[in-house]
């Protein structure tokens, strides 16, 4: 059974046990990905999934039942578990359908060229071949990656709406794993968007080098330093952190910024913006998972903490109108928050002109652990880091086995200089992701020898 | 789930241009997660998860598929879809015989609780919310849940291999913050098994909110650890959880065959102290990491890996220990059918050694004693770890005395397996899910009090 056979089954369902508000989501992705290892193709890997998943709202309670399984039995379960659901809540927010009647914004889609799966293996070998050549410590271990996915998802509910949106893209990465006495040291480039702008050159040296870079790196001793965070660092920083930006943390008084609107939560120097339809962004968002229509807005503006994220349950208890970041972490999901591009607003300066406004520091290039050693709910964070020594301004040495420490809330405020390179996560494949540009914090904790 | 005749069409298909091996991976899932905030429902999520996936092997090299679907046409277009990534040879569509085989189950279920309402349910959850939430003034917010997973698997292949398993287990937990002077500090605790509703007889709702908002008061109250270098005690139970990270991923032969693990190629010599022994064990009865048979259908069973400090075996699944040249040791392990199965931990600890408690705290003059450990990760090829300490406390002359808070353990798996030089008596595991390519999958960690000589603890 198809998902048009199967809607309409549903639809039968919920007219028959007479659920009168409901809304169906449906998503459906394939991916293609290569893995070569030594010289030789390890592994190919085709998978086409969907699932479709159904919400009611019974007395302003929303019940929700997801599944993979397209029948007419199941249609049946579907509805018969999702109103069970429903009878089941117990918290006091009313929940809502959205009704149509947003202006969506109108995105030109480029054709997107998807390689063939012939054309994805001779690059990830090309690629393999690359790394291997750019320098002599390279050894086995060393893995070349590159696929594409397409994938779709539509939103039918009994108030009218009906959206569907797709996208597709390429990507392909380098794991780099060079020797160098006993000890081994990894590194890695990633690159997402069109496969025909993938250069094997760029990605095979920049893997290396991140590898290469780290060869002899000794720990120091722990104290208080001035502190530039890459990048990358802080654009993952803001990625664990995102959470406390949600209303629905805020309002079950799981986020610390609870009630702090309009107040100073972060330095002069920090903007913190959301943006559904950055251009650069390899998934763009006209609707959020609701239905709602997305639209660009300032998180933090000059330091001032302006607006949460909401979504139509959480504006409702807030009374105010949702900013469209309702989010389903799966189609079974139910409906939550999140940001899409979601950044700090580049400001000036270059890399090196934060290492030398340190003068002596230390300049974290990696942080590891951010699952267990950073905590959104206390703004508490200890984690593993390697980077370099900052030394009279310079990159210097660098670093590994040190633990940088402290709390997300303190650091917004002790941020002094934002630079101007601007990057984002490049892992994060779909609509959600966070970016940020170096950026460098007056003191910082590093625990080393 | 599937006739065997079905099954049967697609090995032949999957095998149709050349592969040494095929095989048929189905699935069938309920599961369901009440979410409880405060002492409320606020979320249930009730999914169905349904398909194939389908691998084939041609030496070394691997091709796989998979689909969200039950239904005859999609599997087979799926067994085509890996055979011509494969190779583009036509062979002549291979008859593989199939015996079905029944390996039994260990894990006994009384009440299975797919069967069972919400209601019931919910009243335990409310149980355990309500008594984290009574525990103290300080406590802001609790939240709750309790999840049933109840996975029906198929496993066939072309060596001839036709078996069924349904596994069932479930889980509570619950999340208990405390505020104080703008400050949040968070206790949990979250104890699961392979067994149905009678979780709640093995693990009172009461003592699983109580622990959790212990936790969080004496967190709360603590104040921070400063960074440097000493000795540490690592209590019981998830403490374990170094042990998983830091070792037991470097020895999964995903990690071992691409020669991306530090504990390559040495197998017979010491790579522990002597006083570690450590155990992987998938066929402990109702055990949260358990298994019958594995994704691959290869029985779960008991595996030393370290015997004495030495180190005595991997954790293998059949791709990797073709690269290997080792048999299968019944670890090989999936989230679902949309991921390719591979060598993974079932329920992994370090065994009882001969060191009493008392003895081990007494040893340390200053140190840490890290009763709760939080979560970690690691990187396997270099070995370099991160844990937090979800509670910990100062020890000063051999006496346990107050509460720190981030504190975090960071080091080398192989250094720290060389550190731990006392190994207390009282073992006992804890439960864990753990994310690695084949996706996220129940895992008990375990060990007794240890002691780990010298360790660099992260504070502030």
């Amino acid at each position: 059974m198809n998902y048009q056979e199967f809607k309409q089954a549903v639809i039968a369902a919920a007219a028959e046990k007479e659920v009168k508000d409901y809304e169906l989501y449906y998503s459906e992705s394939a991916e293609t990905q290569t893995e070569i290892f030594k010289t030789e193709v390890k592994g190919f890997a085709t998978g086409s999934n969907l699932g479709v998943c159904l919400k009611c709202l019974v007395n302003g309670k929303m019940g929700y039942a997801s599944t993979e399984h397209l029948s007419e039995e199941e249609a049946v379960s579907l509805v018969e578990r999702a109103l069970e659901n429903a009878k089941s809540i117990e918290s006091d927010e009313q929940a809502f359908i959205h009704t149509k009647g947003d202006t969506y914004a109108v995105i030109e889609k480029e054709e997107v060229k998807l390689p063939t799966a012939a054309e994805v293996i001779d690059f990830a070998l090309d690629l393999q071949k690359q790394i291997y050549a750019t320098d002599n410590r390279v050894v086995d271990g060393t893995q070349a990656y590159a696929g594409f996915v397409e994938s779709k998802t539509a939103l039918y509910n009994s108030n009218g709406l009906d959206l569907e949106d797709s996208a597709a893209f390429s990507f392909t990465y380098g794991m780099a794993v060079v020797a160098e006495g006993e000890e081994m040291y990894d590194g890695m480039e990633v690159s997402s968007g069109k496969f025909e702008s993938f250069d094997i050159e760029k990605i095979a040296k920049e893997a290396v080098k991140d590898a290469v870079d780290t060869i002899g790196a000794e720990s120091v001793p722990s104290g208080k330093y001035p502190v530039v965070f890459s990048n990358k660092v802080m654009a993952s920083m803001l990625s664990t952190y995102s959470s406390v930006f949600s209303a629905e943390a805020a309002q079950k008084g799981l986020s610390l910024l609870k009630g702090k609107e309009g107040e100073k939560i972060a330095a002069d120097i920090v903007t913190l913006t959301d943006d559904p339809m950055r251009a650069d962004a390899l998934v763009k968002a006209t609707f959020d998972d609701e239905g709602v229509a997305t639209y660009k807005k300032n998180v933090i503006e000059g330091g001032q903490f302006v607006t949460l994220l909401h979504n139509l349950k959480t504006a409702a208890v807030a009374g105010v109108k949702t900013t469209g970041n309702g989010h389903k972490a799966s189609y079974a999901s139910n409906v939550g928050i999140r940001p899409y591009s979601f950044y700090i607003n580049p400001v000036k300066g270059t890399l090196d002109d934060l290492m030398a406004e340190a003068g002596n520091g230390i300049y974290v290039t990696s942080v590891e652990g951010m699952h267990a050693g950073a905590n959104p709910i206390t703004g508490d964070f200890s984690l593993a880091a390697s980077g370099f020594c900052i030394t009279d301004g310079k990159k210097g040495k660098p670093v590994k086995s040190i633990t940088v420490s402290g709390n997300f809330f303190t650091l917004l405020k002790e941020i002094a200089s934002v630079g101007e390179d601007l990057k984002f996560n490049p892992f994060a494949l779909g609509s959600s992701r966070c970016g940020s540009p170096s950026v460098l914090i007056k003191e910082m904790t590093i625990a080393g020898k | 789930m599937l006739p065997q005749s079905l099954v049967k069409e697609a090995l032949g298909i999957a095998l149709s241009t050349g592969a040494d091996y095929a095989e048929v991976f189905a699935e069938h899932t309920n599961q369901k997660a009440i979410q409880m905030v405060s002492t409320k429902v606020d979320k249930i999520e009730d999914a169905v998860i349904a398909g194939v996936g389908i691998r084939v092997f041609q030496g070394t090299r691997c091709v796989s598929g998979s689909t969200s679907s039950l239904e005859r046409g999609a599997i087979l277009a799926c067994a085509r879809r890996v055979a011509d990534a494969l190779g583009t040879g036509s062979a002549a569509i291979a008859n593989v015989v199939l015996r079905e085989r029944r390996f039994g189950d260990i894990h006994p279920v009384k009440i299975v609780p797919v069967s069972v309402e919400n209601a019931y349910k919910v009243d335990f959850l409310k149980e355990a919310c309500q008594t984290a939430k009574d525990y103290h003034q300080d406590i802001s917010q609790v939240t709750g849940s309790f999840l049933d997973v109840d996975h029906n698997i198929l496993v066939a292949n072309s060596e001839g291999l036709f078996a069924e398993d349904r596994q069932i287990r479930t889980r509570i937990a619950v999340s208990a913050i405390a505020s104080k002077n703008g400050e949040n500090q968070t206790g949990s605790c979250s104890p699961g098994a392979r067994v149905g509703m009678e979780l709640f007889e093995l693990f009172p709702p009461k003592e699983v909110g109580l622990e959790a908002a212990r936790q969080a008061i004496t967190m709360i109250n603590a104040g921070y650890i400063d960074a440097g270098v000493m000795p540490v005690a690592i209590e019981n139970a998830f403490g374990g959880v170094i042990f998983h990270e830091a070792c037991g991923h470097a020895l999964e032969a995903s990690c071992v065959a691409l020669g991306q693990s530090v504990f390559a190629g040495k197998l017979g010599q010491q790579i522990a102290n002597e006083k570690v022994n450590a155990i992987d064990d998938g066929s402990i009865p109702n055990a949260w990491g358990s298994i019958n048979i594995d994704d691959e259908g290869t029985p779960g069973r008991k595996n030393v890996l370290i015997e004495n400090g030495i180190l005595k075996s991997y954790m293998v699944d059949k791709l990797n220990g073709r690269r290997m040249g080792m048999a299968p040791t019944g670890n090989s392990r999936r989230q679902s059918y949309a991921y390719e199965p591979t060598s993974r931990m079932t329920n992994t600890f370090i065994a009882a050694g001969n060191d009493e408690d008392k003895d081990i705290i007494a040893s340390i003059e200053n140190g840490l004693y890290a009763k709760k450990m939080g979560g970690g990760s690691v990187n396997p090829l270099t070995g370099q770890f991160n844990f937090s300490v979800a509670e910990g406390y100062i020890i000063k002359n051999g006496e346990i005395k107050e509460a720190v808070r981030g504190a975090s353990l960071i080091g080398k798996g192989s250094d720290i397996l060389m550190n731990i030089d006392m190994v207390g008596k009282n073992l006992e595991r804890g439960q864990g899910m753990c994310g690695a390519s084949s996706g996220s999958i129940p895992t008990d960690v375990g060990q007794p009090l240890i002691r780990v000589s010298s360790i660099t603890v992260g504070g502030r």
